[in-house]
């Protein structure tokens, strides 16, 4: 069974069919990517699948919980993480905490109980500044670690928002645009992150405009158009279809 | 603020009164009062920064909670005869589960529409404590509450010793990985619900527990003065603490105690008519938000960096 299995998935806004019945799989350790137009629903679809939207039609199933309209961080804490198309980060916590906080919440759930630092609560705080350090060196910002996030600049602050989706080792990462309003050099690297994650056998779902990005990485590529899946297949095959040439670049 | 800086300043807040016998013992008695007002207000101002400053909702219910928390020990204490610390015990848990209460629907409400959601709120408690004359007696105030202890030095003490349990309380809350998890949704909503941070959980727990300290200082204040009325549950209140807040650093330990210091004891010390008080507020407010929008905090830390 698919890690991630969508049906049907409707979004309305006002009226307007954002997402029209999208049917989506992702299975264990593949590398898939969401493409499309602008405005064709990709962005809408990821919101609906991470619980940021609640869908108006269809169901989402992930692991094996139904995780139609749950909330957000039920979503996440289930293993499913996610990054945003506009670059997020805390901005007033340092680069080294922006990491630190997507992982806590998956050592230990404790809230109020926090205010007291016991002997567990300092492993499991050792154990995450570790994995953070370690994650702020493969994206290259080592050196920031005590740096405020709204300090960094826009490509760090990317790599910051990359590297914190890591931070929980998520059984699956949806990545919205991870190479859009970069530099060439950083389109690389991020291009190297993702297809190191895969390697490591990560199961990741993509939304990217860039077609290079896409079509050196993917293993299978699927096209949406005003809302509706009009295409899906490996990115050699999805390069020649006509329906999708078509949605591109017009008649 | 350092551990060096710390320690003079904790002993000088504790030798305070005995200082001030020394250097002005003509006025020992008001300076001491001052003092106490002083050190209550910090504790005040803390518990409420720990809405605004560190999870960023602007709450203008606090009123609600300190006037809960004085009725409820002003109660307790005349008719009830509880005993001093039993009913500020009993304060604190009204108002703190009033406030766990009303953050519920409050909390549905975001940002400018919670703002004037907490207002109605706040005006809503006071109008019931002016007018529900069979408990709270209305405008005659609750009058004859027992203090505990009756010396002003004495009173200072127990002013200090609740300003360290907010203290205490108020640093476990804003760091390690409780506050990581506060500044998370403060920073960034819809990012902390993807880090699996609950947000309305923390939201509603820093209101809770706001709440339920400043009905413990409002309990405190009843004794101290040995009255309660409804006007002390006002918006002027709200707008003492802003001024503290906003002026000292919101979301900053130095700054709203130095707010506190400055905003409670100088215009006091310098018996500034209440109207002049004002006018100077509302100038300085504009002069800070224009020049240094972070506060006084702000000013320090650029003053530390440029060096």
């Amino acid at each position: 069974m698919a890690l991630l299995e969508v049906r049907g998935l409707v979004k309305r806004f006002l009226g307007i069919v954002a997402v029209n019945g999208v049917d989506l799989d992702v299975r264990r350790g593949e590398l898939v990517s969401l493409i499309g137009p602008n405005g064709s629903g990709k962005t809408t679809l990821f919101n609906c699948v991470t619980g940021f939207l609640g869908a108006d039609g269809g169901r989402v199933r992930f692991r094996d919980d139904d995780v139609t309209n749950a909330a957000p961080h039920r979503i996440a804490r289930l293993g499913l993480g996610r990054t945003f198309q506009q670059v997020s980060v805390f901005g007033r916590l340092s680069a080294r905490d922006n990491l630190i906080v997507f992982l806590q919440q998956h050592q230990e759930e404790r809230w109020l109980a926090r205010l007291v630092r016991t002997p567990r609560l300092r492993r499991l705080e050792k154990e995450a500044v570790a994995r953070a350090h370690a994650l702020l060196d493969l994206v290259g910002l080592g050196e920031k670690a005590d740096a405020p996030a709204g300090s960094l600049s826009y490509g760090q602050r990317k790599l910051l928002a990359f590297a914190a989706a890591l931070m929980p080792d998520p059984e699956l990462i949806l990545l919205d645009e991870p190479a859009a309003a970069v530099n060439p050099t950083m389109i690389n690297q991020m291009k190297e992150h993702i297809r190191a994650l895969h390697r490591q056998g990560k199961t990741v779902l993509l939304v990217e405009h860039n077609m290079d990005v896409v079509m050196d990485i993917s293993q299978r590529v699927v096209v949406l158009d005003h809302g509706q899946k009009i295409a899906e297949g490996p990115p050699d095959v999805i390069r020649r279809d006509p329906a999708v040439i078509e949605a591109y670049f017009g008649r | 603020m350092g551990r060096l800086t710390a320690v003079p300043l904790v002993a000088v807040a504790l030798a305070a009164p005995w200082l001030v016998a020394l250097i002005a013992p003509g006025q020992q008695r008001y300076i001491v009062h001052v003092l106490i007002y002083t050190a209550l207000f910090a504790a005040l101002a803390l518990s409420y920064d720990l809405v605004v400053g560190h999870v960023g909702s602007l709450s203008l219910a606090h009123p609600a909670f300190f006037g809960a928390g004085a009725y409820t020990a002003a109660i307790l204490a005349t008719r009830a005869g509880w005993p001093f610390l039993a009913d500020v015990a009993g304060a604190v848990l009204v108002a703190g589960v009033l406030a766990a209460v009303a953050g519920v629907p409050l909390f549905r409400l975001t940002e400018h529409a919670f703002a004037v959601g907490t207002l109605g709120f706040a005006v809503v408690a006071w109008i019931v404590a002016t007018n529900w004359v069979e408990v709270t007696r209305g405008p005659l105030c609750i009058t004859g509450i027992p203090k505990p202890v009756t010396t002003l030095p004495a009173w200072y003490g127990v002013a200090l010793a609740a300003l360290g349990v907010v203290l205490v309380l108020y640093l476990g809350m804003t760091t390690f990985r409780l506050g990581r998890a506060l500044h998370a949704v403060r920073d960034n909503e819809p990012l902390a619900a993807a880090a699996a941070i609950n947000p309305l959980r923390y939201r509603r727990l820093a209101f809770a527990v706001g709440g339920a300290l400043a009905g413990g200082i409002g309990a405190l204040y009843a004794h101290y003065l040995s009255v309660f009325c409804p006007e002390e549950m006002t918006m002027a209140l709200t707008v003492n603490l802003l001024v503290i807040l906003f002026l000292g650093g919101v979301g900053s330990l130095r700054g709203v105690l130095v707010g506190a210091v400055l905003f409670t004891a100088l215009p006091e010390v310098l018996r500034l008519a209440p109207t002049w008080r004002l006018v100077i507020y509302g100038a300085l407010l504009l002069v800070i938000v224009v020049r240094s929008p972070e506060g006084l905090e702000g000013l320090f830390r650029r003053r530390a960096g440029a060096r």
